[in-house]
């Protein structure tokens, strides 16, 4: 098989612009464009509103908005078709259409990922579905950057662990089978957590579907997906749930901190321009990828940042722990102006026109520079803050194993100090996750003080927080499990057991020199991508148990170790202390087949292992897969896959009630 | 076998050459008479379709005969199926290119029939066609357009989803004649018809009725070309002409000369169009000047042909079929490799190669004299003799050309063979498929547009499987679909009992890759054989593919089960939605509360807009916590105080039974709610005329209070409600800060302890830029440590102070820092204060 050109990041793009253009090229004519608002953000990484324009898009409307006018005769729906209400939202928006405009309208509805059932009976009970063209888009990954894909499913995380429905874990299995037709099977299914479990069963169930598949017109492909993929190693999936609480944490890096503190979304962040200027003109030629102008009613004073690797100095700092940020800064800050200085030294006019041929580059760094000095110094005026310290010293002491009633004080007097909800009910569910389960006494208490501060609607707050099993009462049987220590499959993640066994908590972390991904919440490493390093680095993680840090030695030795115990090998036992199944799977193909590939593809060097983040991933994360990779290097290619972005603001925002009885009779 | 002269038919019209090829003979038998019938061709060589010319008188045989049908042959004349026909007129007879026919009756119903043994489904046209009545039909590759008798046009594009649209409305006039432009051929990307109306011809599309003013009319025929480039009409006049479809340009004009008009003018390919009266043909033709764009008037020539009985054309995008009771021919213009090859005189390299194998067979030495001379371009004739045997209908000749070829790349030294071996194969598929027995005589070119899987669909769908599974293997296509034609076909016709048959069709296609038994299931359950269909289902590995015809066959909770397996939670929710649509509440709920993915899907379903169900879930399911709360977010939304305190007093009533410790706190909490309510809508009253304290949470009204001056309500309800005193000390805090009352504050300093410390009173006071009040409370912060205190002074710009407590703890060094930040008299008094440290040492 010919090496497929491009990475999975660049496929998917063009794959999404391709269909998306193809489609809406089928509606002949000027158009207006219904854009549901989850898929605002992710359309903008693929194309831009430009392109959208040639291809006769007139005006973009959000859904939600329920505006859309009568200005186009063609209306096209782009809408996530997965949840009914969507689906109703959009034939109650056809009906008005139909009903109180005098032009005939002409509509078609693209279902994204895919038409279902669902909402063709929907339609159907409607009555228009006999009036709507319909089609879909297969939109599943999203490329976020070229090792990073999600699925962008916002409400992931509540319908997943809220609801307690397992649709995205559908979806997602077919995102992958999307790779797995590519590359061919990934050749172990390595997983932690009883959704991750759901997820590798069901790629099992897809694969052995598709083998029975009707495979007309697919003249060329039936012989090439049954069998276990050479460029490819494994696939890692790792359920969120197993670990809660990393995400509870704050996160240091710089990437990590903005997401804190301003929200990133679609790898863009909307920054009060107080802080970073007014939006420049030119902006925009450096930037890749611009979103369509998002139809947003009002964009008061604030300003579009892109956050992606096309921005360099932005690469350079991301992963980065904030500690290090302004030392950064300042050398590209120094850099740079010796740059601009070098127009004196040019004498001869070649020079000089080299000078000006790097103009653009040096004021694009420039501007680039600004916006991250602001950027950063309004961080660091944040998290000098009384507040975020007290924050921070609460949860590295949970982290790293304090007893956690000497927190409470602190954290009733933020209470009284009326600090964002959000961050209250971290702490009190990074405790819980911590320690198994706060004390009941401590849980009514904090119960009745935070539905007093905040309001008697966060019942249902605390209800949802126990749903999802982030904030719960300590059991008997977990005090139990907490206190042997033991090793059997539980239901809670031991994370007193785990800091031990997993050297979770690394005292000494240079944020210069990372030696560990301890580094990206200044000395404890998240847990979830302490399982990869058991499955990835396992001579590392031995000689850090063993020598309990020294880890530089380490790094050739892991070349052979991981091939020769693949899986979870050698840890089981500690790896069953975190919640969840745990499992690893090889996909076998016909022998003969594999044999006769490997013989004729040779030894790939550089193989590639697909992380699954089943529930979301936070940067902090992505900067520890990151490091990760940039040790593993030449050995394999890591590429993260989730089903959305998250940081534990947003794990809190799907239990946070967002009614209030303020909120009519006001 | 004698060879025929490959120039045989041959003939020269205008500067291309026109070949007439006998495919068939003795097509129809004595007993079909073919002049009082209608007939429609399936494109590429299809089935043909007949029905009875109603105007026409008949010959009265036996009862049989009167019987209206439509009767589908194969080319080749053999009969495959008979659709009795009782529902009125027929106004439109055609073909799709899926081999599906198309009966469309006067009444707009429209019938197509898939797989040409009578199976169909049907639509209506609508747009009026029921009052007006469908006049005709024309017909494209995948859709037609009707003309309804008040000259409105009605088109359907897609025969899977039908979706009947009226064009343009027309002008008022009589429609003489009318034809359509495909899709695939027109600038708007939607068909567009071509109405002569009296003198003149109109262009509809959609929108628009554009006429093209002209004056000639009536036309008697207009037809457009294959590739929707040119138009031919048929003049009242008995002239041809053919003009570019946007009417800009006359290619060529042609008179007939002819007294009646044509029965049928249709094109043959793209350059030639062909006249058809009753027993005669003319072929006109051709306008290969306008093709390269010159628009000069050329000498149009013709060639007629005469017949024994009546003569229908079916048009072919590269040729047509002329069928006659007794043959079936193909008329097509001579491919150019064909031409160059056997043109009489002809010294192309490939027709010098031709020659070449006859020399090599008489053994004579001119064959390698002949290579020789051809060397330089043996390639190309190679290539030219590989393409003319594809277009070469007669074996004898496909063979001779081959030997060519194959003669000719041995020579070469290095000769991609592939497309020479692709025609071999090619070749054995066309001959197997051309045979009389299967009747599908398609060209070269009309092969490769159907594309093998499509033929292969043919070959199923005329039971042939053995040769569809040959032909199969043969070019290496999956097989399952044939399988599964051949295991549904057995279903429906077998007798033998339920347990044999599927038996019978597993043994058989054990084994066979990607057999799809639904499809297979779903015929059987069609056939009403449930038992079998259930059997044959159990076989199929695609749990969600065997859900809707598990829920056909209402065994609803086999087919949750499988949904929920298949962890499509679409699927799920189709099934859960159908359930819920026709079980009772109850059972319903009974189904889904020991399957949590359903009773997920359900809840997060419901709690879009059906509470009602989610209550009822919550009290059949005893989960009083869940059922309070969907009353507790009714009461969020009620709009007035006196609902929510209702709601609220019903949530807490449902969890009133309990002794369950979270159970019994939460009631607590719902019952605080509704008192803070009451207690809030009382300051309302009391305090402000407008609504301001309700709604609030108790810490915010607390606040508030204090912030208004309030203090005694404040602590009132501090009590009331138990709130810790340290809270209540930050709020009166925060709230005194905000309200700027100093003096309050410092009242409160008067106090000996404070439960939180003084330390936040400093902060929240400096933090207000009162420095001078912030001051009073760093002395009583006597639990911090004396660098703290030093500092703390230092920020109320009192370096004095903070000298003095550093000399209390005797640190000279912090001194000595002090001392640079000091100015003014203070510096003074810092180094007093060393000194006074210093003596000493």
């Amino acid at each position: 098989m010919a090496p497929i050109s491009g990475s999975d990041a660049e496929y998917f793009r063009d794959k999404a612009r391709r269909d998306l253009l193809a489609l809406l090229e089928g509606v002949r004519g000027k158009k207006n464009l219904v854009i549901s608002q989850d898929l605002a953000g992710p359309i903008g990484l693929f194309v831009k509103f430009s392109v959208l324009q040639e291809y006769g898009v007139d005006r973009v409307f959000l859904l939600e908005n329920a505006n859309v006018d009568s200005t186009q005769r063609n209306i096209i729906f782009l809408v996530h078709g997965e949840k009914p209400h969507m689906v109703r939202r959009v034939a109650e928006q056809i009906k008005r259409l139909q009903h109180n405009g005098n032009v005939e309208h002409e509509f078609s509805v693209l279902w994204v990922p895919r038409r279902t059932l669902v909402s063709d009976k929907i339609l159907e009970e409607e009555g228009i579905i006999g009036d709507v063209n319909i089609a879909e888009l297969p939109l599943y990954f999203m490329p976020l950057e070229d090792d990073v894909l999600s699925l962008e499913l916002e409400d992931s995380f509540s319908d997943l662990y809220l609801h307690k429905d397992p649709g995205c874990i559908f979806l997602a299995a077919k995102a992958l089978m999307d790779i797995q037709q590519r590359y061919g099977y990934f050749p172990r299914i390595i997983g932690k957590g009883d959704n991750a479990r759901r997820l590798a069963d069901l790629l099992l169930r897809m694969r052995k579907e598709l083998d029975a598949e009707e495979r007309s017109g697919l003249t060329d492909l039936p012989f090439r997906g049954l069998l276990p993929s050479a460029d490819t190693e494994s696939l890692i999936i790792i359920d969120r749930e197993v670990d809660f609480g990393s995400v509870l944490l704050t996160q240091l890096t710089y990437e990590g901190l903005i997401d804190e503190m301003v929200g990133i979304r679609h790898n863009q962040a909307d920054i009060d321009t107080s802080i970073v200027g007014a939006a420049a003109a030119p902006q925009n030629q450096g930037s890749s990828s611009k979103a369509p102008p998002q139809p947003t009613p009002k964009q008061g004073l604030k300003r579009k940042i892109q956050l992606d690797s096309s921005d360099q100095l932005f690469n350079q700092l991301r992963d980065a722990n904030f500690a290090i940020v302004g030392d950064i800064l300042n050398k590209v800050a120094r850099r740079l102006e010796s740059d601009y200085e070098s127009r004196h030294t040019a004498k001869t006019t070649t020079e000089l026109r080299e000078f000006v041929n790097k103009l653009p580059a040096f004021q694009l760094e420039h501007q680039s520079l600004r916006i991250h000095t602001n950027l950063a110094e309004e961080i660091m005026r944040q998290t000098r803050s009384d507040i975020f310290r007290k924050l921070l010293e609460v949860q590295q002491n949970n982290a790293a194993g304090a007893d956690p009633t000497y927190q409470h004080d602190a954290i009733e007097e933020l209470i009284a100090r009326d600090i964002p909800l959000k961050n209250i009910l971290r702490l009190l569910c990074l405790e819980s996750c911590m320690s198994g389960g706060l004390r009941p006494r401590d849980l009514e208490h904090f119960k009745k003080q935070v539905i007093q501060a905040y309001g008697h609607q966060h019942i249902l707050t605390f209800n949802a927080l126990e749903k999802m099993e982030l904030l719960q009462p300590r059991s008997s049987a977990t005090a139990m499990l907490l206190s042997t220590g033991g090793a059997q499959t539980g239901t809670k993640t031991n994370y007193s057991f785990l800091r031990k066994n997993l050297q979770l908590v690394i005292e000494e972390v240079s944020e210069k020199d990372p030696e560990d991904i301890a580094y990206v919440y200044s000395g404890f490493a998240p847990l979830s991508v302490r399982l990869i390093q058991c499955v990835l680095q396992k001579p590392y993680i031995l000689s850090l148990l063993r020598g309990g840090g020294s880890a530089t030695a380490t790094q050739a030795s892991s070349t052979q170790a991981s091939t020769a115990s693949p899986g979870w090998l050698g840890f089981e036992d500690v790896v069953k202390s975190a919640r969840g199944a745990t499992f690893s799977l090889v996909q076998k193909g016909d022998d003969k087949a594999v044999r006769a590939r490997q013989t004729i593809s040779g030894n790939h060097t550089a193989k590639t292992v697909y992380v699954f983040f089943l529930g979301g991933i936070t940067f902090t994360e992505i900067a520890a897969m990151r490091f990760i990779a940039q040790q593993e290097a030449g050995r394999r290619r890591i590429v993260l896959c989730t089903t959305s972005m998250i940081n534990g603001d947003r794990m809190m925002e799907a239990a946070i009630q967002k009614g209030s009885f303020a909120k009519i009779a006001a | 076998m004698a060879p025929s002269n490959p120039l045989a038919n041959w003939e020269r019209v205008g500067d291309r050459f026109y070949r007439k090829v006998r495919v068939y003979d003795a097509v129809f038998g004595e007993e079909v008479e073919l002049e009082n019938y209608i007939v429609a061709g399936a494109p590429y060589g299809g089935a043909i379709a007949l029905y009875r010319d109603e105007s026409r008188p008949y010959r009265y045989l036996d009862a049989q005969t009167t019987k209206s049908s439509v009767d589908i042959y194969s080319s080749s004349g053999k009969l495959i199926n008979q659709i009795n026909w009782e529902y009125g007129a027929i106004r439109g007879l055609g073909w799709s290119d899926k081999e599906e026919l198309l009966i469309v009756s006067e009444d707009g119903t429209v019938r197509r029939y898939f797989g040409l043994h009578g199976d169909f489904t049907s639509f209506s046209l609508g747009n009026g066609a029921e009052e007006y009545g469908v006049r005709a039909c024309r017909f494209w590759t995948s859709g037609f357009v009707a003309l309804l008798s008040n000259n409105q046009l009605v088109a359907v594009s897609n025969y899977d989803e039908p979706r009947p649209k009226q064009l343009a409305p027309c002008p008022e006039g009589e429609v003489s004649s009318w034809s359509l432009i495909p899709p695939a051929y027109t600038l708007s990307r939607s068909v567009e018809v071509l109405l002569a109306v009296d003198k003149t011809v109109y262009l509809v599309d959609p929108t628009d009725a554009e006429d093209k003013v002209l004056q000639d009319g009536p036309f008697k025929h207009i037809v457009v070309s294959p590739t929707g480039r040119f138009v031919a009409l048929f003049t009242g006049e008995g002239k041809v002409w053919v003009v570019s479809s946007d009417f800009q340009n006359k290619v060529s004009e042609y008179n007939s000369k002819a007294r009646t008009p044509p029965r049928s003018v249709d094109w043959c390919g793209d350059d030639a169009v062909i006249l058809a009266w009753e027993d005669e043909i003319h072929l006109v033709g051709p306008n290969g000047a306008a093709c390269r764009q010159v628009a000069q008037k050329i000498d149009l020539s013709f060639a007629p042909y005469y017949y024994d009985g009546r003569i229908h054309v079916v048009p072919e995008f590269d040729g047509v079929r002329l069928i006659t009771n007794d043959s079936y021919e193909f008329l097509h213009s001579v491919a150019d490799v064909t031409e160059e090859i056997f043109r009489l005189g002809s010294t192309s390299p490939a027709s010098v190669l031709l020659d070449s194998v006859d020399q090599l067979e008489k053994k004579s030495p001119r064959a390698d004299e002949n290579i020789q001379r051809i060397r330089s371009s043996l390639p190309e004739a190679v290539d030219t003799c590989v393409k003319a045997a594809g277009h070469e209908l007669d074996i004898y000749w496909q063979k001779r050309l081959l030997k060519a070829a194959s003669f000719g790349k041995s020579v070469l030294e290095l000769y991609n063979s592939d497309e020479f071996v692709e025609m071999t194969e090619k070749l054995r598929v066309l001959k197997a498929v051309r045979d009389y027995q299967i009747g599908l005589p398609m060209s070269y070119d009309q092969y490769m547009r159907l594309t093998p899987e499509r033929l292969i669909e043919r070959l199923v769908n005329r039971h042939e499987y053995m040769l569809a599974i040959r032909i199969s293997e043969y070019l290496r296509i999956a097989a399952d679909k044939i399988y599964v034609h051949w295991a549904s076909q057995k279903v429906k016709v077998s007798t033998a009992d339920d347990d044999a048959v599927c038996k019978l069709i597993v043994q058989r296609l054990d084994g066979k890759p990607g057999i799809s038994f639904e499809l297979i299931a779903q015929a059987a359950y069609d056939e009403g054989r449930t038992h079998l269909a259930t059997h044959l289902l159990n076989h199929e590995p695609r749990g969600g593919k065997q859900v809707p015809l598990l829920l056909n066959m209402e065994e609803d909770e086999l087919a949750l089960d499988k949904a929920i397996a298949s962890g499509d939670d679409d699927l799920v929710y189709y099934v859960l939605l159908h359930l819920k649509g026709k079980l009772p509440l109850a059972s319903f709920f009974r189904m889904i509360n020991n399957r949590p993915m359903a009773s997920a899907l359900i809840e997060s379903s419901a709690r879009e807009g059906d509470m009602e169900l989610l209550k009822d879930l919550y009290y059949q399911d005893d989960r009083p916590i869940d059922g309070s709360n969907v009353l507790f977010s009714e009461a969020l939304n009620e709009d007035e105080l006196q609902r929510k305190t209702e709601k609220l007093q019903l949530a807490s009533r449902l969890l009133a039974d309990s002794k369950d410790a979270t159970v019994v706190l939460q009631q607590k909490l719902v019952l605080e709610a509704s008192q803070l309510l009451k207690v809030q809508d009382a300051l309302d009253k009391d305090l402000a005329d407008r609504s301001e304290f309700l709604g609030l949470s108790l810490n915010e009204t607390v606040f508030r209070l204090v912030r208004a001056g309030y203090g005694k309500r404040a602590q009132k309800i501090q009590s009331e409600f138990k709130m810790p005193e340290k809270t209540y000390w930050w709020l009166r805090l925060r709230a005194l800060v905000a309200k700027r009352d100093w003096g309050e504050l410092e009242e409160i300093g008067k106090n000996k302890k404070s439960p939180i410390g003084w330390e936040p009173f400093y902060n929240e006071i400096l933090g207000a830029g009162n420095t001078k009040l912030a001051s009073i409370f760093v002395p009583k912060c006597t639990n911090l440590p004396v660098a703290d205190r030093v500092e703390m002074w230092v920020k109320c710009g009192m370096i004095v102070k903070a000298g003095e407590e550093a000399v209390k703890a005797k640190d000279v060094n912090t001194l000595e820092l002090l001392r640079a930040r000091a100015s003014g008299p203070a510096v003074a008094e810092i180094d007093r204060l060393i000194n006074h440290l210093r003596p000493r040492g």
